[in-house]
């Protein structure tokens, strides 16, 4: 124990030699433990935000949508695929536990302006529905109704703050038009927001049309996808059977799946993870990289100090005690490059974190630091046994 | 109290030349001695050191340290003997360049297995007092006189209370009248402290000192 005091002791005076080589060879960890720290950091607070998002969108939503569920949580099957109509959405509404159903065509990304701005927003074409289906609130104005979809009207609903994009309040914004890749649409009411986070994709990013209304951009009449409410919990599994009878009438029975959507939002977070872990895993590499920086470095100073380490033999060390002395070295060169990199992605994450909810857990703190001492132990032992293996009388004599 | 009995060291130069450094070398050296091994330059004389001072192996023979002998012991073994009984003084002095000087007296205590029965830094202090190198504590070995170097390497040779003391051309890098004084600083340990010396020299006039001289020339005794 005292030894370890003592070998701690002597690599920081040789580091405070070498301050330029010491902070040199620590980099390569730095960067590594930076790397993997925030990755880890924007994958939690993604997951999050995306949490978040199908929060404020209520329990018991289902969706129904084209492709196979399986192909689905792989992320893929949303294009291309069977479109529903109107005929499929009459007939899945008279379903007893459906509370609300609406029926989607959605111009995703569509250029909308006013007032000499423009802003790239979906836009939803539905029913009154909708409004109940997505947890919508209203701020201003009022929501679509049905007369709105009966006569196909130009209005459109839209969350406050994508009006105040526009207009500088929510008031003057009410009543005034907005432009839908070059139709004029009326601004009937606006939502309250639900936060999210400053980055694109949240659900206020959306402005609600009555279905009729876009036949411009969907003269087939379709419908990409088609969400419900369910009154009841436990109704869900009988209703989605319901679902799929119905459906199953007239698509085959993979063509189409129903989605609970926590399921989608697992589905959704699942893929998420596996790009993370792949991120992560690829950041790791630059861990090694600095390992085996460590590595040359260290074989060097052994090269470096023969000869001391022949005297420190002649006057009674042992194998073990140069070999602690030199993976002492190693492991704090490689530990300090860890805490310099958690110090820098902590000062980043908090840089950032007034747009994107990143955030470091304790499991990030314990796994950079773990993994960088482990760096240094596994690429600091071969130089280290280098030293010890020293014969005596040769290390003494090299000059 | 240290006994060789047929020591050979042979030194392999080529696959099939083989270079037989010291031959048959048997001698004993008593407790409280102060020996002087004599001879040319390349006769063997560090080679024979080392192996007495357990840093070299021989390729044949036996060494004994009173009753114990030493063969097929584990390195660690020979470690701790090192640290225990044997203290080296060597012509280059070998001190450890980035550390103080009082760190490289105390150095050898750092590797102690045993526990000791003195204050390591008392003892420090204690010899750089004798050895006239007060003030010198925290400088560094590059920055002191060759002869301020080997009094250094002589307390470092001391601190463990050997049981002697192995130099090696301790004057081979010094003046005359330095080497003089570091011939002296031995030979009063050696009288004063009955501390045994095993001296390696090729100057014969230095020999004289000694109360015994071994002689050797081209890896044997003569
Ligand atoms: N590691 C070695 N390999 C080969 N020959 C060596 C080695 N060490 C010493 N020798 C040879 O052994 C002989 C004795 O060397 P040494 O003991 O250093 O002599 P001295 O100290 O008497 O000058 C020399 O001829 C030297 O070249
Ligand atoms: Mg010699």
């Amino acid at each position: 124990m005292n030894y370890i005091l003592f070998a701690i002791r002597s690599a920081l005076a040789d580091f405070a030699r070498n301050k330029g080589r010491t902070l040199l060879t620590s980099l390569g960890i730095l960067i590594g433990v930076l790397a993997v720290v925030l990755l880890t950091a924007f994958g939690l607070g993604l997951k999050r935000y995306i949490g978040n998002q199908f929060e404020s969108l209520g329990a018991n939503l289902m969706i129904i949508m084209p492709g196979k569920k399986e192909t689905m949580m792989r992320g893929g099957g949303l294009m291309g695929g069977i479109k529903f109509d109107e005929k499929d959405a009459t007939k899945l509404a008279r379903i007893k536990n459906i509370t609300h159903l609406a029926p989607m065509f959605a111009k995703s990304a569509a250029n909308i302006s006013a007032n000499g701005k423009t802003e790239i927003i979906d836009v939803i074409a539905s029913n009154e529905e909708v409004s109940a289906v997505m947890n919508l609130e209203i701020e201003e104005g009022r929501l679509l109704e049905k007369r709105d979809i009966q006569k196909g009207a130009k209005v459109l609903v839209i969350a406050s703050t994508y009006a105040k994009k526009f207009y500088p309040t929510v008031s003057e914004a009410l009543g005034k038009s907005l432009d839908i890749e070059g139709q004029s649409f009326k601004i009937i009411g606006i939502t309250k927001s639900k936060g999210g986070g400053g980055m694109g994709g949240d659900v206020d990013a959306n402005v609600y049309v009555p279905f009729k209304s876009t036949v411009v951009f969907n003269p087939e009449k379709k419908y990409f996808a088609i969400y419900f409410k369910v009154d009841n919990k436990e109704n869900i599994p009988a209703v989605t059977e319901e679902v799929k009878k119905i459906l199953g009438k007239r698509y085959d029975k993979d063509a189409f799946s129903v989605m609970e959507q926590t399921e989608l939002m697992n589905s959704i977070s699942s893929i998420f993870n596996i790009v993370n872990t792949v991120l992560i895993a690829i950041a790791a590499i630059s861990l090694v990289v600095g390992g085996i920086g460590i590595m040359n470095i260290m074989y060097v100073t052994v090269t470096e100090r023969i000869k001391e380490i022949g005297i420190r033999r002649a006057l009674g060390a042992r194998k073990n005690d140069i070999l602690l002395l030199f993976l002492v070295e190693a492991i704090i060169l490689s530990v300090l490059g860890g805490l310099l990199g958690l110090l820098l992605s902590y000062a980043i994450v908090l840089l950032i974190q007034p747009l994107f909810p990143a955030y470091i857990d304790i499991s990030a703190v314990i796994l950079a630091l773990g993994v960088s001492s482990l760096i240094g132990i596994v690429f600091g032992v071969f130089p280290a046994k280098k030293a010890a293996d020293l014969s005596p009388i040769d290390a003494i004599r090299y000059e | 109290m240290i006994s060789l009995s047929n020591i050979n060291k042979e030194y392999k130069l080529d696959h099939d030349v083989v270079f037989h450094a010291l031959k048959n070398i048997t001698l004993t050296i008593k407790e409280g001695e102060f020996v002087a091994i004599v001879g040319p330059s390349g006769s063997g004389k560090s080679t024979l050191m080392h192996i007495i001072g357990l840093l070299d192996e021989p390729s044949s023979g036996t060494i004994s340290f009173g009753n114990q002998q030493i063969s097929k012991v584990t390195d660690d073994t020979l470690s701790t003997l090192r640290s225990e009984i044997v203290g080296f003084v060597f012509q280059q002095f070998n001190l450890i360049n980035k550390l103080t000087i009082l760190e490289n007296i105390l150095l050898p205590t750092v590797y102690a297995r045993k526990k000791l029965d003195f204050n390591p830094e008392e003892k420090a202090h204690y010899l750089i007092k004798r050895f006239g190198l007060e003030g010198k504590e925290r400088s560094y070995p590059n920055k002191i006189s060759g002869g301020q170097q080997q009094r250094v390497a002589i307390a470092r040779a001391l601190i463990m209370n050997p049981k002697f003391i192995l130099a090696d051309e301790p004057t081979g890098n010094l003046d005359t009248k330095t080497g003089k004084e570091i011939i002296k600083l031995l030979t009063e340990l050696n009288q004063q402290e009955k501390i045994t010396i095993v001296l390696v020299t090729h100057d014969p006039t230095i020999a004289l000192l000694a109360r015994r001289t071994i002689k050797i020339r081209d890896g044997e005794i003569v």
